[in-house]
């Protein structure tokens, strides 16, 4: 495998709290990654510092082998429109795809003319006068025609409707196909983009708790679903992450694989079983802490889910 | 794909695995700042609003002359450095919109300042030609005729016209630069400290003030300011824009979207 970005024992400290901490990670040379967590989980912190918008308190970041800051050998091939990124004041979206059309090198603007027109994006209006989905949208635009080899989307649907939305996956996925790189998605919509992504890395206060490929997950979890006490026999001892009873029959979400013996035992029984979501799963990994602290209410409240 | 766009890719590459000199992009930053031309235009109206209105002030004053009371004094008038203040403030306004833009299209904050800074630069040589030529042509007709002067102002024409457009180019340079400062001290130190460390500027100012007068009196003091000279107040100011650059550069480099 081929790390483009290297992040070694990144800590990031504000006053009062750590964003990072002691954050390792490798992002593979052309692949889809999604950067999963909670609000405040320190996506867009861990983001910043790839990007060399910000700076770790400890720890070193390597992007294509070479320390991002003020390095213009790197910088050119990543790109990094945050969530609310601002804009120059009275700037189009023409404006703003003039200056990137200047500061990338690989930048097209005939895909950027293309996308402005499928995501309607208004020609006349000031970009600050924009809806939430059409300012998202040109930052969408702004990640996609700069073709850079690094290219971060962070939170890239917020205000976009459904509509726009899988615009944006089917332009990614399309553009991506020609033009294999590195892309970083981060997202609260998890389900949404799952298809898409190719490796998980889950941030959960600021420490990684997930990085795999999106393929292995698949075997960490399993749903069965049957009459009650069939599946009562095969989850008994297991971590449940869900369980939903509606007459004689239970559907239980349990953590781990089921072995070869256990897979025939489920066929005897006639149960169903049913890939895990990677939302439920991250789901579950995310919300640890609380589960400790209020296990009670939360299994309470998962089996009245 | 296409044989265009094979062809486009592989140039693309080649691009971007040639390693590129770190100056490159400096022209890109520079025309980031002239994306929508506020920057030229906005101190060119206050330029010609502020001098139009001091005209406006000059003939009013006149009419309020009685009737051949013997030859009209020409009226001086300060408005000249209307444009001056309004470029400090628009180069604040600019660093406030421009860096965090700058960021998302990856400049560096090095190549971000020297395009910044050669469009300040190109800013002050304008208005430091406007001047001259608003300067000559108020020498040339009297005061527009109306005995009043806004630009050809004693103290600074009195080395020549070259010279006053010098001095106004580097004052306008300086205070662009300690404007942009500002904005860049309170990206990078927020709220609280940008008022801190303008308040300890403030009292290190007053301090070395009151030592100076301490040491050579108020008459040495003020007396230093009456010897300078329209070119000495250039170089003086050519200085402090020197040195902001430097500022604005320690500042910019840990300064945050």
């Amino acid at each position: 495998m081929n790390a483009v970005i290297e992040v070694d024992g990144v800590t990031r400290r504000y006053r009062s709290t750590t964003a990072l901490d002691a954050v390792s990670v490798r992002f593979e040379k052309d692949v889809i990654h999604g950067l999963l967590g909670r609000n405040g989980a320190g996506k867009t912190t861990l983001m910043s510092m790839i990007t060399a918008q910000e700076w770790p308190s400890s720890g070193g970041v390597r992007v294509f082998g070479q320390h991002p800051h003020e390095n213009e050998q790197v910088l050119p091939r990543i790109c990094f429109v945050r969530e609310e990124q601002q804009y120059i004041d009275d700037a189009r979206a023409s404006h703003a795809f003039a200056a990137a059309a200047m500061a990338f090198p690989r930048w097209d603007q005939e895909f950027a003319e293309q996308l402005a027109a499928d995501f309607k994006v208004p020609e006349k209006t000031r970009i600050k006068k924009m809806s939430r989905g059409q300012r998202s949208a040109v930052g969408v635009i702004i990640g996609l025609a700069s073709r850079a080899e690094v290219t971060f989307f962070d939170e890239p649907y917020m205000g976009l409707d459904a509509v726009a939305r899988q615009l944006f996956y089917d332009r990614l996925l399309a553009d991506y196909a020609e033009h294999p790189r590195t892309i970083v998605l981060s997202s609260h919509l998890i389900d949404e983009i799952a298809h898409l992504i190719e490796h998980v890395v889950l941030l959960d206060e600021g420490r990684v708790v997930l990085d795999e490929p999106v393929e292995q997950l698949r075997d960490r979890a399993v749903t069965l679903v049957g009459r009650a006490d069939a599946v009562g026999e095969l989850t008994a001892g297991r971590t449940v992450l869900q369980h939903e009873a509606m007459g004689r029959t239970a559907r239980t979400t349990v953590l781990g694989g089921l072995d070869d013996g256990e897979r025939r035992r489920a066929g005897e029984l006639d149960l169903d079983l049913l890939p895990v979501s990677l939302q439920q799963l991250v789901v579950h990994l995310t919300s640890k802490a609380e589960q400790h602290g209020q296990s009670g209410q939360r299994e309470q409240h998962e089996r009245n889910a | 794909m296409t044989v265009e766009m094979a062809s486009q890719t592989a140039s693309a590459e080649r691009a971007t695995e040639h390693r590129s000199s770190s100056l490159a992009r400096v022209p890109a930053a520079f025309r980031l700042h002239l994306v929508n031309r506020q920057l030229i235009w906005i101190p060119l109206i206050v330029f010609g609003g502020a001098w139009a209105l001091s005209l406006g002030i000059g003939l009013w004053a006149a009419q309020l002359e009685p009737a051949g009371s013997g030859p009209d004094d020409p009226v001086y008038t300060g408005s000249g450095q209307a444009a001056l203040w309004c470029l400090a403030f628009m180069a604040a306004y600019s660093g406030s919109h421009t860096f965090p833009f700058a960021l998302a299209l990856s400049f560096s904050r090095r190549v971000y300042l020297l395009g910044t800074l050669l469009v300040f630069l190109m800013i002050a040589v304008c208005y430091g030609l406007l001047f001259g030529a608003a300067a000559a042509l108020e020498e040339a007709t009297d005061g527009l005729g109306m005995h009043t002067y806004s630009h050809a102002l004693p103290f600074l024409v009195a080395d020549g016209l070259w010279v006053a457009g010098l001095t106004a180019a580097a004052v306008a340079l300086m205070l662009m630069l300690i404007g942009f400062g500002a904005t860049m001290l309170y990206r990078r130190f927020g709220v609280v400290g940008f008022w801190a460390v303008l308040l300890t500027l403030t009292v290190l100012t007053v301090v070395a003030v009151l030592l100076t007068v301490q040491a050579v009196g108020w008459d040495g003091f003020w007396g230093w300011f009456g010897r300078q000279t329209p070119l000495s107040a250039a170089g003086w100011s050519g200085l402090v824009a020197v040195v902001m650059a430097g500022v604005d550069y320690g500042l910019i480099r840990r300064a945050t979207p």
